[in-house]
């Protein structure tokens, strides 16, 4: 059994890049709100999961999941505004590292989406043709995919899979609730 | 039903579509004005001042535009809709999109506030049918789809409740519009709603007469079509006349009679026909339709033989002249009028045709016309009962009054002709009318007048030629009157909506728009007007139309709605500026067509025929403007007319009281208005020419009533679907819970902030100017689409938390492999591993015994449940023996007592038996008794004969003592 404690070593090879800019972390940490502190931590993890070269960068296409996967919702728009609207060729090649990063994190925190569960609700209602409290999941299938930033297909089924009931409709209030448990 | 349904609800569903919602929202839709399609749909990219660049939506191509020519796009929540004055961005462009599209959907019928727009299908709908009529009775107008039969419920209706209210129901629009069809459905709807009443509440003597009424009224159609309709370029059924149909009403809502009055025959078609096109009907039916008797008596010819039929015989595809003749006939003797008179009328028209056959010629020393062949002559004389003498010399040469002396003139060849043809069409007129004059007197079954009545109003709308004549005048001055009488009902309803929901406002009468237009017309004095100035010149002896002309400009030249040609004299004489644009006018021949002058000779003899028909139709000579009136104008004649003026009324007088008397009529009811607009030339089903529909929609007042419309509060919403579609918009004003419909309506306009003048709250509706509610939908689209775009990141937070969990999970379980990997690589070479992984496959062994007691276990466990099976089983078993047993018992108990039974049975028989034996002994000695008993009556009756004997002895013993 005692062999088993080596082979941590080697692993943390994955991480090596991230353990050392974790330590600046908490240095720019200190002077926004105490809150922002736990998510340094897991924005290091995350930050580090993201990086697929391992250069200690994440490209920018992947900031806006980064920010969501560190519970942010923040909107393309509101994220292509912080890149200073980058081309579709810079989204994917650009880099940027975690000292880089985390003051956009910064920023998506300070100026959280507006809008809430009854907001959400109230934009779906217009969608309930029979005022029963659901929506037909196709309908709602086309709203989210052709209005507004649209979602593509597998987004969309991610976020629907089983929601809808045996007639195809979705309680929208319970949706919303889902949606935004996670 | 299914079927009918496309044709009136049509499929709206493209309204609610968020797609087309949201295109709308982000694309800024307008209409650009376009060439080949009227308007295109195009969205604005960029703005630069006045002007602006739009990407058009077909052709992808941009074109700068100044923005007063850009309209702007109704939301798609308004595709399609019923009632146009719903439409809140309220421009040609839309009216148009709106009702091609609902036009190539197949819905023909549009309301537009108060009108009812109607695009001739150009082929068979099946929405005229007695289901559709019994689902369109006793409905108000917005609970069903747009229909005649609506407008006409309504006017019914409005008719029953309000005993001396009358309503008219007026349709005006381009020849082939669809005018007279439509009339013909008000016709048949009301001979249908208001005969069924009857039917089913006193099925008394009077049900059989007034059903015979109602036919009559739907047969006085095709006669009046076959008299008065003719194919014409636009049209294969053109109705050459305007009428006025007034059917009569008792106090139960029941038809009584009716009454048609005629308006503007064309005559002249009686004589002349434009190339492809056809006299009136009847001389086509009479040609083909007449047998040989008829033939004769009628001194009918060959088409070709007659010069008054231009174009010889034109056929109309799909119709058989010859049938059509013996239903014209059928519906003469459903209307019961006499083989006597309608003889006398076709000889009319058979002599209307031979006056055109009659040929003069020149004489060859003066001027003078010579008749040298008289058979047409002779056949007309004889065909209206005259002398064929006195015809030709009245023709030739007429007596003419000078001063107090009557001499003979001799006319030339043109005058004549001129003459003869004059002849022909007031022949054709007078008969034409007698024959309206005599289907009334077949309608009017009732002395006294109905307690109320509907009005039906068929008449052509605006007519706008090149050059426009005299006959384009009084059509078009009828049509400035209606307009007036439409825009002075709609500011009279208005008012009253706006007074119902206790709004403050005040609409501006536009009906005053209108009156110095009709007085430039019509005004008798000061200065006179048009018609004024034509009765004047009429009486001047060298007047021309040249002079008329002058007269106008010097008297009218100044009048604002007059204008002198600006182009080449000849071009036109004046314009008038009609509501419904300028409209050029040529004064040719005005004189000539006020007076409308025949010859009087002619006129005398044909009042004092020997045929009854023909004199009856000529029993107002004096009312005549002599020929030679007019060629005294030319030949500068003294004055000799106007010894007899006040005698006669020209022709603009004459119609100028009728249409006085019409508006009088029409000013008291309740109008309905229905608009007819021909969707193209070609009388093509299912295509819409853009500009022509255009041009009719300005001419009929459609758009014109729009615009009358954007001064008030076109858009009404009812409070609570107000509150269903823009509470978005205002989160917070209203709080929870119930609230009531016009109170948070106030809290959400509160909170819209709009001006207030852009919006009225009346009792159950909101009120909004043109162009607001776009405003609102705009804004509820930006709403919606933030909201959305909110939530989807939402969404897409949701999903890429989920992938990121799961990203951790693999990346755990990633460390764990790699962990273990790790491990082996350094074990790999470890002695005792190596030991290990080659006992391994050994140590097996055990875990085979292990395996072994598991199974072991396993079988006994099977084992256990088998046993349990079998004594289950078992048990089963015996339960069944048990039970057959106590079967058998049954059974044998069964037996048992069935022997028992038949034992009984037996025993039953031979006590029966022996009843039987006992009876027959009783029998027997019942007998015996009888025997013995009469044994004892006979030994008794001895004794009693013996003692009778004593008793006599005895009498006789007293006797004798």
């Amino acid at each position: 059994m005692a062999p088993k404690k080596d082979p941590r070593a080697p692993i943390k090879k994955a991480e090596p890049a991230a353990a050392p800019a974790a330590a600046p972390a908490p240095a720019p940490a200190p002077a926004p709100a105490p809150k922002a502190r736990p998510v340094d931590l897991s924005a290091v993890k995350a930050f580090g999961l993201f990086d697929r070269v391992g250069d200690n960068k994440v490209a920018y296409n992947q900031i806006a999941d980064i920010m969501r996967a560190l519970g942010q919702n923040p909107t393309n728009k509101d994220v292509n505004k912080l890149l200073g609207s980058p081309s579709a060729e810079e989204m994917a090649n650009k880099r940027v590292t975690f000292e880089g990063f985390l003051p956009m994190l910064q920023t998506i925190i300070n100026s959280p989406n507006k809008a809430g569960y009854e907001d959400y609700v109230e934009g779906l209602r217009v969608f309930d043709k029979e005022g029963n409290g659901t929506v037909m999941g196709a309908e709602l299938r086309i709203v989210l995919s052709t209005l507004g930033e649209k979602l593509n297909e597998a987004e969309i089924d991610a976020l629907m899979a089983g929601q809808e009931d045996e007639n195809g409709c979705i309680n929208y209030e319970a949706f919303v609730k889902h949606i935004m448990s996670v | 039903m299914s079927d009918a349904d496309k044709y009136l609800y049509g499929d709206r569903s493209g309204m609610s579509n968020p797609l087309a919602q949201a295109d709308w929202a982000s694309k800024k839709q307008v209409w650009v004005p376009s060439e080949r399609l009227g308007f295109e749909a195009g969205s604005v990219k960029e703005e630069l001042g006045e002007e602006c660049v739009v990407e058009l939506s077909d052709s992808g191509k941009k074109v700068k535009i100044n923005k007063d020519d850009i309209q702007k796009m109704n939301p798609p929540k308004f595709n399609k809709v019923e009632d146009m004055a719903e439409l809140t961005c309220l421009n040609e462009a839309s009216v148009l999109h709106n009702l091609k599209e609902r036009y190539y959907s197949g819905l023909i019928y549009t309301y537009s506030g108060l009108f009812c727009v109607v695009v001739n299908p150009y082929k068979f709908l099946p929405i005229y049918s007695e289901e559709i009529i019994n689902m369109y009775k006793g409905k108000k107008r917005h609970e069903m789809p747009p229909h005649i039969y609506a407008i006409t419920d309504t006017a019914y209706r409005s008719m029953m409740q309000d005993v001396c209210f009358l309503c008219a129901n007026l349709s005006s629009g381009e020849s082939g519009a669809g005018k007279t069809e439509n009339t013909k459905k008000v016709i048949q709807y009301l001979a249908y709603v208001a005969s069924s009443f009857k039917s089913k509440k006193d099925q008394g003597s009077t049900a059989l007469s007034h059903g015979e009424l109602e036919k009559q009224l739907l047969q006085a159609n095709p006669i009046l079509e076959a008299f008065g309709n003719a194919k014409t370029v636009k049209n294969d059924n053109s109705s050459r006349f305007g009428k006025f149909i007034r059917i009569n009403f008792d106090v139960n809502g029941y038809i009584v009679g009716a009454n048609i009055e005629t308006y503007l025959l064309e005559k002249s078609r009686a004589i002349r026909q434009a190339k492809e096109e056809r006299s009136f009907h009847i001389f086509y039916y009479m040609l083909s339709g007449a047998g040989d008797k008829l033939r004769s008596e009628l001194c009918l010819e060959d088409y070709s033989k007659y010069r008054f039929l231009s174009n010889g015989n034109v056929t109309i595809p799909g119709q058989q002249d010859k049938d059509m003749f013996s239903e014209t006939m059928e519906a003469f003797q459903i209307m019961s009028i006499p083989e006597e008179e309608r003889i006398g009328l076709l000889k009319v028209v058979s002599a209307v045709l031979q006056l055109g056959n009659m040929t003069f010629k020149k004489e060859r020393h003066s001027d003078q016309a010579s008749m040298p062949d008289d058979t047409a002559a002779q056949k007309v004389s004889h065909l209206l009962g005259i002398n064929v003498t006195d015809f030709t010399r009245a023709i030739l040469s007429p007596r003419i009054k000078v001063g107090r002396d009557y001499v003979q003139k001799a006319q030339t060849q043109e005058q004549a002709e001129f003459a003869v043809e004059a002849l022909a069409k007031a022949s054709y007129e007078r008969m034409f009318r007698w024959l309206v004059m005599r289907i009334n007197k077949a309608l009017d079954k009732t002395k006294r007048q109905g307690a109320s009545f509907i009005g039906i109003l068929d008449i052509a709308g605006f007519e706008i030629f090149e050059l426009n004549s005299f006959e384009q005048l009084c059509i078009n001055y009828t049509n400035e009157k209606l307009q007036q009488l439409f825009n002075h009902t709609m500011f009279i309803l208005e008012q009253e909506e706006y007074q119902r929901e206790g709004i403050d406002w005040s609409f501006i009468d536009f009906g005053l728009d209108l009156q110095p237009c009709i007085d430039l017309i019509e005004k008798h004095s000061g200065p006179p007007g048009i018609l004024s100035l034509l009765d004047e010149e009429c009486w001047f002896p060298k007047a021309t139309d040249k002079s008329f002309v002058e007269k106008v400009v010097q008297e009218q030249g100044t009048h604002p709605k007059f204008q002198k040609p600006k182009k080449l004299k000849d071009d036109a004489d004046f314009c008038i500026i009609h509501y419904a644009g300028k409209v050029d006018y040529k004064a040719d021949a005005w004189l000539m067509k006020n007076m409308d002058p025949l010859n009087e000779c002619v006129a005398t003899l044909l009042n004092q025929s020997t045929d009854k028909f023909t004199a009856d139709l000529w029993r107002d000579v004096d009312r005549i403007v002599g020929l030679d009136k007019v060629a005294g104008m030319s030949d500068s004649m003294h004055g000799a007319f106007k010894s007899r003026k006040g005698m006669f009324r020209t022709v603009g007088q004459l119609y100028k009281e009728q249409l006085g008397n019409l508006m009088a009529t029409l000013r008291n009811t309740n109008p309905n208005f229905v608009r007819c607009i021909i969707p193209n030339h070609e009388k093509k089903a299912g295509k819409l020419e853009p500009h022509l529909v255009l041009d009719q929609l300005r001419c009929n007042g459609v758009l014109e009533g729009i615009r009358i419309c954007r001064q008030g509060f076109p858009n009404r919403i009812v409070f609570q679907e107000f509150r269903q579609r823009y509470e978005i918009l205002t989160p917070n004003a209203i709080p929870k819970g119930f609230m009531d419909g016009k109170q948070a309506c106030v809290l959400m306009i509160k909170a819209l902030e709009l001006d207030p003048n852009l919006y009225r709250i009346g009792q159950s509706k909101v009120f909004f100017r043109a162009g607001v509610l776009a405003h609102l939908e705009e804004e509820r689209d930006m709403k919606i689409t933030d909201v959305i775009i909110c939530f989807q990141a939402w969404c897409r937070g949701y999903v890429a938390r989920k992938a990121f969990a799961k990203r951790q999970q693999q990346l755990m379980a990633m460390k764990v492999i790699q962990r273990n990997l790790a491990a082996y690589l350094k074990l790999r070479n470890w002695q005792w591993w190596r030991l290990f992984t080659k006992v391994k496959p050994l140590l097996q062994v055990t875990r085979q015994e292990e395996e072994m007691v598991a199974k072991d276990e396993e079988l006994q466990k099977v084992k256990e449940r088998q046993l349990q099976a079998e004594e289950q089983l078992q048990q089963y078993e015996t339960k069944q023996q048990q039970l057959n047993a106590e079967k058998l018992a049954l059974q044998e108990q069964l037996q048992a007592e069935t022997e028992l039974c038949a034992e009984a049975e037996e025993m039953r028989a031979r006590l029966a038996s022996k009843k039987q034996e006992l009876e027959e002994i009783l029998h027997d000695f019942e007998a015996r008794l009888e025997e013995e008993e009469d044994r004892v009556g006979q030994l008794h009756i001895p004794t009693s004969g013996a003692s009778g004997q004593i008793w006599r002895e005895r009498t006789a013993e007293a006797g004798d003592g």
